[in-house]
């Protein structure tokens, strides 16, 4: 579709603009090149992001990485989980997936969302993760 | 059974009135300001009256509220019926907020916070002030009671109330110089101008004046070709002055009015705020409810030798919170800064200000800050090259040291450090902020490393609260040492439980 959009503004540029060969050539080809990186950047971009990407549960709580330039380390230790959601779109439950969705009573972090989990493991991580067992840290 | 409790019928009016806020004042204007010709408005008014009156009579006569042994149970609703049952232990905060009306017939808005929500949890608009008394007695005397059996030791009965912040009117007049709430005064004051004085008035002052009088001679100044006269700069000047002076002095005027006999009062484990000449503020603070401390020094506070003290207290999110919360978090609007220390010993008894070891950032953090700030100066050159020509180079070597000086005095102030059961962080260049956060307060932690941050092996750590504002997020750390402070302080918060 992009690549439609792309062609149909190069086509409009070419009848209004009436530009001389070289500068026809010059544009056209720094959208080709444009449209290459994009569409090598569409499908590389998932797996770079999925590569840098993981998760850690023990008994202290919940520990997320992720980014691929801009790195994070995301902490929520269990006493500090509110409640959780795991969420499943359409797509996701096609391919047996889930989003596990932490809330906390933080502030800029208040939902902290952890996607990608198959469906088993993000109900196995909430039931981990949901206080008011007996053997809770206090 | 606990007996039922109505409002008190006052309630009915101050209900009309809210409902009514929206579209009294205009609506007042017009009766008033252009009454005489057109009498029929009174009429219309009085029609719009009746649907309001109606609802507010129904919502008095639907409202009921009383004290179980554990809960505050308020019941409402003719048709949708609702019973809201709010535990006492969960009860942060019982605000009361008097306006002039409100003090006449001797009676208060009430509102009361728990920790979540949107909004607070319940308005009891309006109660008598013995009713507010017996509702603190009821609801935090029971928490005495219950905190003192799981033997707290802090859960002192709250008997004596211990001052610890007077302001007196020259404080109040340091504070209304110093922050500049001028501007918000004069918007208001033209508002109301607009509204109130004929138009034709208006139109010669505001139109006239305004855009051939003041805007035209501006725009001739800056675009003169032959430089500008001397006279009509100093005039310029003059009036900027003025303006500027005159903002002061609505500020300070506004700060004697809204925070009129501030007094912050400790009593047991809650701390009490109350202000306000013609809105009078009662607020209640619960010591243990405190996220964060923040205490913040712009310049003039600085120079005046004062500090302003806020608190985040966990509260609802959205709209309301904003209103409700900075009336709250005003613990020490203004204060000396040597006293400072002293009033946050008084919230945190382990943590000593003064003898904080402050930690530095990594040695190389002035590159990174000073290119920041150079990359910010390029835009300004730039605009200035476009606007002044080649003659506005000069400007570049004056630019490039007013990045390094701040970038040198930022690094030099940033600091982090964990003491006494805190998580402390400084920073400002000119104006500054010390914000202080209880580790138990720690919600999430998080560690962050930009590509700039990985190339000089730094990293940033960001601690957020249930408090929110300006949390601890420290920049420029070496890598090793921010791996360790987010260790200390991610397991430091999973150790220990969270309470409300």
């Amino acid at each position: 579709m992009l690549a439609a959009a792309a062609l149909g503004g190069l086509g409009v540029f070419l009848v209004v603009a009436r530009p001389g060969w070289s500068a026809a050539i010059l544009v056209s080809g720094l959208m080709a090149a444009g449209l290459v990186l994009f569409g090598w950047w569409q499908q590389a971009w998932p797996a770079l992001e999925y590569r840098y990407a993981s998760y850690r549960v023990d008994g202290n709580g919940l520990e997320i990485r992720r980014g691929v330039y801009f790195r994070a380390v995301t902490n929520v230790p269990r006493s500090r989980v509110q409640h959780t959601d795991v969420a499943q779109g359409p797509l996701q439950r096609r391919s047996g997936l889930a989003t596990l969705i932490v809330h906390t009573a933080g502030n800029e972090s208040a939902v902290v969302e952890l996607p990608g989990l198959t469906h088993d493991v993000a109900l196995a991580i909430r039931d981990h993760l949901l206080p008011g067992r007996s053997d809770d840290a206090v | 059974m606990p007996s039922d409790r109505r409002l008190h019928p006052l309630s009915i009016l101050f209900n009309i009135g809210r409902q009514f806020g929206a579209i009294a004042l205009p609506l007042v204007l017009i009766v008033v300001g252009r009454g005489t010709d057109e009498d029929r408005w009174n009429v219309y008014a009085l029609v719009f009256l009746v649907p309001y009156t109606a609802i507010a009579v129904g919502r008095y006569l639907s409202f009921r509220y009383r004290y179980e042994e554990n809960d505050l149970v308020i019941r409402r609703g003719f048709f949708f019926r609702n019973q809201r049952h709010i535990p006492y232990s969960r009860i942060q905060n019982i605000d009361a907020v008097q306006n002039v009306v409100h003090r006449l017939a001797g009676v208060v808005d009430v509102r009361i916070q728990t920790g979540g929500g949107n909004e607070p949890e319940a308005t009891l608009s309006v109660l008598t002030l013995a009713d507010l008394d017996e509702m603190r007695r009821r609801v935090f005397g029971t928490r005495a009671a219950t905190a003192a059996d799981t033997g707290t030791p802090e859960a002192a009965p709250a008997d004596t109330a211990e001052e610890l912040l007077h302001l007196n009117a020259r404080e109040l007049v340091v504070y209304g110089l110093v922050e500049n709430r001028g501007l918000i005064v004069v918007g208001a004051a033209l508002g109301l101008a607009w509204e109130l004085a004929p138009s034709k008035l208006v139109e010669q002052y505001m139109g006239d004046q305004a855009s051939r009088g003041l805007v035209h001679s501006l725009a001739r100044l800056v675009g003169a070709e032959a430089g500008p006269s001397w006279s009509a700069l100093g005039m310029g000047v003059l009036a900027l002055l003025v303006f500027l002076l005159m903002t002061r002095v609505f500020s300070v005027i506004w700060a004697l009015i809204r925070l009129h006999g501030f007094r912050l009062t400790q009593q047991g484990d809650d701390l009490r705020a109350e202000y306000g000449l013609l809105t009078r503020v009662a607020a209640t603070i619960p010591r243990r409810r405190i996220q964060t401390i923040t205490i913040r020094e712009s310049v003039w506070h600085r120079v005046c030798g004062r500090a302003a003290v806020r608190v985040a207290t966990a509260g609802g999110k959205g709209e309301e919170r904003e209103r409700v919360v900075e009336q709250r978090e005003w613990l020490a609007p203004i204060l000396r800064r040597e006293r400072v220390p002293e009033l946050l010993d008084r919230l945190l008894p382990r943590v000593d200000l003064r003898a904080i070891e402050w930690k530095p950032v990594h040695p190389r953090a002035f590159r990174r800050a000073l290119v920041r700030r150079l990359i910010g100066g390029v835009w300004i050159v730039l605009l200035a090259l476009v606007l002044f020509g080649v003659k506005a180079a000069w400007g570049i070597p004056v630019i490039a040291l007013w990045a390094a000086v701040r970038a040198h005095l930022y690094v030099q102030h940033l600091g982090w450090a964990i003491t006494g059961d805190v998580v402390a962080f400084r920073e400002g260049v000119f104006g500054r902020r010390t914000t202080v956060a209880p580790l138990v307060r720690i919600q999430v932690v998080e560690l962050a490393e930009s590509p700039f941050d990985r190339r000089t092996s730094m990293a940033r750590v960001r601690v957020d609260t249930a408090g929110g504002g300006h949390g601890v997020d420290v920049p420029y750390l070496p890598r090793h040492e921010a791996d360790a402070l987010y260790a200390t302080l991610a397991a430091s918060a999973s150790r220990t439980a969270f309470e409300w």
